[in-house]
């Protein structure tokens, strides 16, 4: 894929207002930075519509914006399919964990899990998963910005990555929590109209009667897609394991990711902690619905005005920029331009924020606890810093797919951490013993997964271990490594706590507080029903997954 | 007690109802397909049977030009989702309220 020959000079506009403004508005934010707490998590200040709005733009990086049409193209329904669950898994998190984690008064998920639990070792394994999540997640979204600067320059990717790296890192360090949130809000915003407007455009020029409502209305162009693509909307094709596998990847994924979970640790109360997720999925959904008809544009273009030019699968990426150019025009494509710069910094300006806080509050203060909140401060300023100027070093490299790093980050999370958070909220059993085995298990499975699978290139047949060449062959590496790793953790995690001695009350009695009961009662969250429930479905999981080779044969 | 099992309940129905309509709503589809139509999922084996057009349930049975199938996915997992989590706070700020009292 070529750039466009020329500097795009309103997109670079458009960009740089983005840029600038999100530099002084963490300027505005330093001055309300008194101490750690507002460094970390906002003084615990932030209201739900804050909050849910800040959320939706950690939720809608680049590679929604570019990566899920790229994704659509290449795998149409099961695209969808992966956005849907992605956008119900806040209600999941919701649901599970985001009242509770702020009753908890963390303020980050290692944090969480250290306290819970008791366990030092565990904070520290958590903040290794953390990070290994976090570079994952970051370097796709940090490509996306060079693949932007790429288009817009004609530089190489590597400029961009720079470039965009050392804005958002300067803006993380300068504001803290305050100024990733403000900034977050008004990316939100940017984002919104950047997005919705150019897709209406687009589609009004494909000729859709349903234009000014992009969510819906591209439906009269079904008919003329299915001639082109008979298998657009097919989700038969899959196998029914792969749904569930996206399921769990998604919605414990989502509870592990501490960049989403830490956003709940800034608001004011429990009750703006479940409304801010209300408001966040309701946009999320309307965004993602857009981006669906984006990803069928882009098809539909391929198919009729693009078809017979020659557009190689990496140039899938860039598709959101050429069928705005194409259809709508450059006042729009600088719109679309400057909405997904705005994506870009946004989670890279969270995912920076979790990676400092886990290095200083909970590894560096808890290896030397005598050191006061001060000097923690002006420490956290440079490791905030130098995560960045290392994430951009990593980034130079990265990930040829933006969106497959992403799901693997998702999986590992779900395994590592989403799975501790859920049963250390819902089942007061849950020991560190337990969560410990099912920890290092589960984010070991998707670790070595990914490195065998994606970034060593490795087939699951040519794994060198009898069981992955008995039943794990076949191309979906992320779809069997996500199945096992989230089900072996719930697995040990619950078996290895009833084998071993139960928590000490006072941990069991944080559950009865995390639920906002003034008084302790033993016999709460205590059953036998969820641990059972969970091992039958995790182990029904696991043996379906063996089904896959009935259906598709070898 | 009244109002821990109210949490309970509440909690486990939102969450099996918005796993099933936003999570794995797709698996169902695969699922209750083979059951009711008996049909191997290969791509020339389905082709074989609904043609070319591939509609799940019935050829042209749409919603707003969608087929059926793909519009349910895409609100369900949207408004569907939506509004099950806004009844799950309403539930949850109630119980809120009786603890404080």
């Amino acid at each position: 894929m070529e750039p466009r020959g020329e500097v795009f000079v309103l997109g670079l506009v458009l960009s740089i207002i983005v840029l600038v403004i999100s530099v002084l508005i963490s300027v505005w934010a330093r001055r309300l930075t008194r101490n750690l707490g507002d460094y970390y998590v906002a003084g615990r200040s932030i209201g739900a519509i804050n909050n849910g709005l800040a959320m939706v733009s950690l939720a809608l990086s680049l590679t929604t914006f570019i990566g899920l049409t790229a994704l659509i193209i290449e795998g149409v329904y099961i695209a969808v399919a992966v956005y849907a669950s992605f956008t119900a898994a806040f209600i999941g998190l919701m649901i599970l964990a985001a009242p509770y984690l702020r009753r908890h008064k963390s303020f980050t998920t290692m944090a969480f899990i250290s306290e819970r639990y008791d366990s030092k070792s565990l904070r520290f394994i958590s903040v290794i998963v953390m990070m290994i999540v976090s570079v994952l997640y970051l370097a796709g979204n940090l490509k996306g910005i060079g693949i932007v600067f790429y288009f817009l320059l004609g530089v190489p990717e590597v400029v961009g990555i720079v470039v965009g790296g050392l804005v958002v890192t300067l803006y993380v360090t300068l504001g803290g929590m305050y100024g990733v949130t403000y900034n977050q809000t008004f990316q939100t915003i940017v984002l919104l109209f950047c997005l919705m407007f150019p897709v209406a455009m687009v589609l009004r020029t494909l000729g859709t009667a349903g234009w000014f409502f992009p969510p819906l209305g591209y439906g009269d162009l079904v008919p003329e897609m299915i001639e082109f693509v008979p298998h657009y909307f097919w989700a038969m094709l899959e196998h029914p394991i792969t749904y569930i596998a996206i399921f769990l990847g998604s919605f414990f994924g989502i509870i592990g990711l501490p960049h989403f979970v830490m956003r709940f640790f800034t608001v004011r109360d429990a009750k703006e902690a479940r409304w801010s997720t209300v408001l966040c999925v309701f946009l999320v959904g309307l965004v993602n619905t857009t981006v669906y008809a984006t990803g069928f544009a882009a098809v539909y273009f391929m198919q009729t005005t693009a078809a017979g030019v020659d557009l190689t699968p990496a140039a899938y990426d860039y598709m959101v920029f050429i069928l705005v150019e194409a259809l709508a025009g450059e006042g729009w494509l600088a719109l679309a331009v400057a909405g997904s710069v705005a994506a870009g910094l946004s989670t890279v300006s969270g995912l920076l924020m979790i990676m400092g806080a886990g290095l200083i509050h909970d590894l560096y203060g808890e290896l030397k606890p005598e050191v006061d909140d001060e000097k923690k401060l002006k420490l956290s300023y440079l490791a905030m810093f130098l995560v960045g100027v290392f994430v951009i070093i990593f980034s130079l490299n990265p990930p040829e797919f933006i969106l497959k790093a992403i799901m693997w980050a998702f999986g590992i999370a779900a395994a590592g951490l989403g799975v501790p958070i859920v049963l250390g909220i819902w089942w007061k059993r849950t020991n560190k013993y337990g969560v410990g085995v099912g920890m290092v298990v589960g984010s070991l499975i998707g670790f070595a997964g990914w490195i065998m699978i994606d970034y060593m290139g490795m087939n699951p047949v040519d794994i060198p271990f009898p069981f992955f060449n008995t039943y794990l062959y076949g191309p979906m590496g992320w779809i069997k490594v996500t199945v096992l790793a989230v089900c072996f953790s719930f697995i040990l995690t619950v078996v290895v706590s009833w084998l071993t001695p139960p928590p000490p009350e006072d941990l069991q009695r944080q559950v009865d507080v995390m639920h906002g009961w003034p008084d302790y009662d033993e016999k709460r969250y205590n059953g036998k029903g969820l641990p059972i429930a969970v091992i039958v479905i995790s182990v029904f999981l696991l043996w379906f997954m063996t089904t896959l080779y009935d259906v598709f044969p070898k | 007690m009244k109002d821990y099992k109210l949490e309970i309940w509440a909690t486990l129905i939102c969450f099996i109802i918005v796993a099933f309509i936003g999570g794995f709503f797709s698996s169902f589809v695969v699922i209750l397909n083979e059951t009711f139509f008996n049909q191997v999922p290969t791509p020339e084996g389905l082709v074989d049977f609904y043609g070319e057009t591939m509609f799940v349930i019935k050829e042209h049975l749409t919603v707003m030009g969608f087929p059926l199938h793909y519009f349910l996915l895409v609100m369900l997992s949207w408004i569907g989702v939506t509004v099950v989590g806004a009844i799950w706070c309403f539930i949850m700020d109630g119980i809120e309220e009786r603890q404080r009292a």
